[in-house]
């Protein structure tokens, strides 16, 4: 018998988060639909590895966009909808950031609460009396604009009603996140500089970052907290793909898609490295644009030249480089009482650090993440599990060579984990366990993307969601293909490729509807 | 800007758009795809290598060596001394593959006019199982192989372990540890290795010469013939019995064994739990323990937690490939892979010990056993019911999904 149909509705390129969503959201439609996955796992970057049978997350990961039960915010609602059931855990707080020569050391809370004050403004403002009015003010300003792009996300609004209804987003979709804190709130520097932490979560520099963006990203963490799968990474994966199953979508491991079929601007199927030739009407691809139009649309002529413009004009957002440690003792033990810290080496200035990413390092601003305090269950007794990370540019590797990798990446490896451990008072390196490493060639590796770029494309001011949104229709270029994966219309991180997944689906609901 | 201006400003989102479109417009409509990301990924995690087998030479009575050569314009990747290189078998109606540890050093691999890597193949052992035997016995010089490398963590990390390693060898289990002396002579890996090697008589040395050829040129390598067999006229240096933690302790005096070496394990099944329980007594901690993986049990029904009583029996066992289902014998007693590899149906394994993973299938109905030792099993994945074929014996008829290989 055959392995596959001789056609389907969609064949879905990736089967991570967002190819997932995807899938989902047009099988709940009653769509036939296939997704072919080139790894052995779904869920791509969102996973987790195992040694010597104790399991690891492979990254920095936690999952914004869930809240609480009794009051979700719209990644679980429509996780929630399309079935999928996942055993979230609440991340115990928003973040710590360090910064010595700021003279910062904070522990900032999620929360807001009945009187729409937040917990996170008194929390600074017992450090730095006076501010909690400003930050208040300005998270309103955040709230306002979170509001707008939850409600844009879901329905179309005109230009008149986004002025009159969404007064918030229209007023300050125009500037970065450093130009509306300057302007609408007066905040003392180091304040300013402890409302800009999370900038790595999107790895981009304040000065450069929509504050569209800014606001999403302060508003979702603050509102609802993070969270973290108790199967770790892995069961996002594996509960979207068992919903995929019971919806009777198809999936593939092991499928390498090496061609996009195009006919007369239209795409009508895919070649896989085995050599099957399977026929679609619809392809969602998690491949980014560079890579699609470069090498698999086949033919060549059928790539139009504004889609290659388009390739060649989006910038190329960061990879991560992770150093993933399982140490001898229980956290205390090592002097690691957080979750989540964010640690600047030199004065906090996003600028640099986003410089010092196009480098091998060191690099002065890294994220310690230890599991032990989300995931209690998830780290054997006696031990610690703990992430330390950065997101440089996919660059940064680009004079790397085969002989030179495992060095290189020791070197940067030691580099911060003798930053944490000057940090903690304790050398951590006298407790490893085990350590393994995330590099820009373990994302090309593995879920295989391009650069080894987690990110998509910058969020920055000339390729700003604002300017996605509305030229969403106009950036389609082949008939039949639509991006599905963080380099598209939301842009990057897990919560977001679950939309991006979503947005696509919605794309392709639409066409068929118009090819009716 | 001012603050009242800026609350006025109703036109950033149509600014915004327009410097997008200016962005776009203003590229190259060139094909400019480059990925030199992927290209290094390409060349340290080769999808496949092919390779010729340039010689054979005998390297105890009952082991030889092989020594590999890419062709057809294939490049070896860089590997870690102690690492596995995983071969395309093909025997009779059965394919199938086998993680060879290689025995040679990696700069082998990467420099000199042609590169090459080798394995060390044991026979005439019932326990070796029957790949062994049959590449001792039919594979030639000449002869072309698909095999995939590197594979395996079993290597010395600077990071994680002590600078002085002991190693404790069983069998051709000696065959990784080749590896890493024949590096750390070379000067690539900053080490000190004392190699502790259990045979039961001389004649069963594999490597004997080679090892002892490095020992003598390079102060950083010490090897220690351990022969257990009675009546064994002992050479020189070498020790009589087993690898206890007396000897041990011998060989490694004047550094603390609770943390200043790291202890490395690669041998048969049953010498694991021996040797656990003498580092035991040395207390050693558990972060300097490394043991390599070392295939499936022969004996699964032996295993811990095994149904008591099972006799053994042969199920049926459907397999799914996309929309394809093909059903086929199984044996109790041997591992999902086997059985489809007996009936000729393509399985991605590596490591074949439960550990990596590349071998994960769904299973949709039946029952099963998964030996606890070796385990890598992911904990959703033991949830939603996926387990890694190599490691997974069957006890009632069963359905699987595997990819389409």
């Amino acid at each position: 018998m055959a392995f596959y149909k001789d056609k389907y509705d969609v064949i879905v390129i990736g089967g991570a988060l967002a190819g997932m969503s995807c899938a989902m959201k047009l099988a709940s439609e009653g769509k036939d639909v296939l997704i072919l996955e080139r790894h052995n796992l779904p869920g791509g970057i969102a996973t987790s590895f195992s040694r010597s049978g104790i399991e690891m997350e492979a990254t920095l990961h936690e999952m914004m966009s869930i809240g609480p039960e009794d009051d979700p915010l719209f990644i679980r609602e429509y996780l929630d909808e399309m079935g999928v059931k996942i055993n979230w855990l609440r991340v115990p707080e928003a973040y710590r950031l360090v910064s010595p020569e700021d003279g910062i050391d904070i522990t900032l809370h999620p929360g807001r609460r009945a009187d729409g004050t937040w917990v996170c403004a008194d929390e600074i403002d017992a450090v730095y009396p006076g501010t909690k009015g400003e930050i208040n003010k300005l998270l309103e300003l955040c709230l306002s604009v979170y509001n707008s792009v939850l409600y844009m996300n879901e329905h179309h609004v005109s230009k008149i009603k986004t002025l009159l209804e969404h007064e918030a987003l229209a007023k300050t979709a125009g500037y970065t996140g450093a130009e509306v804190m300057d302007s609408y709130v007066s905040l003392p520097s180091v304040v300013k500089k402890i409302l800009s932490a999370y900038w790595i979560y999107v790895g981009q520099p304040i000065s450069t970052l929509p504050f569209t963006i800014f606001a999403f990203l302060l508003t979702d963490y603050f509102k609802g907290g993070s969270f973290v799968a108790r199967g770790f990474s892995h069961e996002m994966g594996v509960a979207m793909a068992e919903r995929c199953r019971e919806l009777g979508v198809q999936y593939e491991y092991c499928q390498h898609v090496e061609k996009i079929l195009v006919k007369d601007g239209r795409v009508y199927g895919v070649r896989t490295a085995r050599g099957d030739e399977i026929h679609c009407d619809y392809i969602a691809s998690a491949p980014y644009p560079n890579v699609a139009y470069g090498e698999m649309i086949e033919p060549q002529s059928e790539v139009p030249e504004i889609a290659r413009k388009y390739a060649n004009a989006m910038p190329m957002s960061v990879s991560t480089f992770s150093v993933v440690l399982l140490l001898e003792g229980e956290p205390e033990d090592l002097n690691i009482h957080d979750y989540s810290v964010f640690s600047s080496e030199t004065a906090f200035d996003t600028d640099k650090f986003w410089a010092q990413g196009t480098t091998l390092g060191p690099w002065d601003y890294l994220t310690t993440i230890c599991l032990n305090y989300a995931n209690p269950e998830g780290v054997p007794k006696g031990m610690t599990s703990l992430s330390i990370t950065n997101l440089p540019l996919p660059e940064c590797f680009f004079g790397v060579t085969a002989d030179t990798y495992q060095e290189t990446r020791r070197r940067v490896a030691k580099q911060m984990i003798d930053q944490v451990s000057a940090r903690l008072g304790v050398n951590l390196l006298d407790y490893v366990i085990d350590i393994e490493y995330e590099t820009p060639v373990s994302v090309a590796h593995f879920p295989g993307n391009y650069r080894g770029g987690i990110y998509g494309y910058q969020h920055s001011m000339d390729n700003s969601v604002v300017g996605r949104l509305e030229d969403f229709e106009r950036d389609q270029y082949i008939k039949g293909l639509v991006g599905c994966a963080s380099h598209q219309l939301v842009g990057d991180g897990m919560a977001c490729n679950i939309n991006n997944g979503k947005i696509a689906a919605k794309a392709i609901l639409t066409w068929m509807q118009e090819a009716k | 800007m001012k603050i009242k201006g800026f609350l006025k400003d109703v036109t950033g989102a149509m600014r915004v758009t327009n410097a997008r479109r200016n962005l776009i417009a203003e590229a190259s409509g060139d094909n400019l795809y480059k990925d030199p990301i992927r290209e290094l990924c390409a060349e340290l995690h080769p999808e496949a290598t092919h390779v010729r087998v340039a010689r054979v030479e005998d390297a105890s009575p009952t082991a030889r060596t092989y020594t590999f050569e890419p062709v057809g314009g294939d490049v070896l990747p860089p590997f870690q001394a102690g690492q596995y290189a995983s071969f395309d078998l093909q025997i009779g109606e059965t394919i199938t593959t086998r993680p060879f540890s290689i025995s040679s050093a990696p700069y082998e691999a990467r420099t000199g006019e042609v590169p090459f890597f080798q394995i060390t193949v044991r026979t005439a052992r019932p326990s070796e199982g029957f790949v062994a035997p049959w590449f001792y016995e039919n594979v030639k010089a000449g002869d072309e192989f698909t095999c995939h490398l590197p594979h395996g963590f079993f290597f010395y990390e600077p990071l994680r372990d002590a600078k002085r390693v002991v190693a404790l060898a069983g069998g051709s289990g000696i065959t990784p540890f080749a590896s890493m002396a024949a590096e750390i002579a070379h000067g690539t890996l900053d080490c000190d290795l004392t190699i502790l090697y259990g045979s039961v008589s001389p004649d069963d040395v594999i490597l004997g010469g080679k090892l002892a050829q490095i020992a003598a040129s390079c102060d950083r390598v010490k090897m220690v013939n351990v022969f257990s067999g009675k009546d064994v006229e002992l050479p020189e240096g070498a020790e009589a019995g087993f690898i206890t933690a007396d000897l041990i302790a011998k060989y490694t005096e004047g550094v603390p064994s609770d943390g200043g070496t790291s202890y490395f394990v690669c041998g048969p099944l049953a010498m694991y739990d021996f040797v656990s329980g003498e580092l035991d007594k040395l207390g050693v901690p558990f972060r300097r323990v490394r043991m390599e993986v070392f295939g499936a049990p022969r004996d699964v029904y032996k295993a811990e937690g095994y149904p008591a009583d099972f006799e053994p029996r042969t199920l049926s066992l459907t397999v799914r490939r996309g929309l394809d289902e093909q059903v086929i014998p199984a044996a109790s007693t041997e591992p999902l892979a086997v059985a489809m590899e007996r009936a000729g149906i393509k399985n991605r394994t590596r490591c074949r010990s439960g550990a990596c993973g590349y071998c994960r299938c769904y299973v949709a109905e039946g029952e099963f056993f998964v030996p606890a030792v070796g385990d890598g099993r992911r904990f959703s994945d033991k949830q939603y019911g996926y387990v890694h074929a190599c490691s997974t014996y069957p006890l009632t008829d069963m359905v699987i999904e595997v990819p389409i290989i």
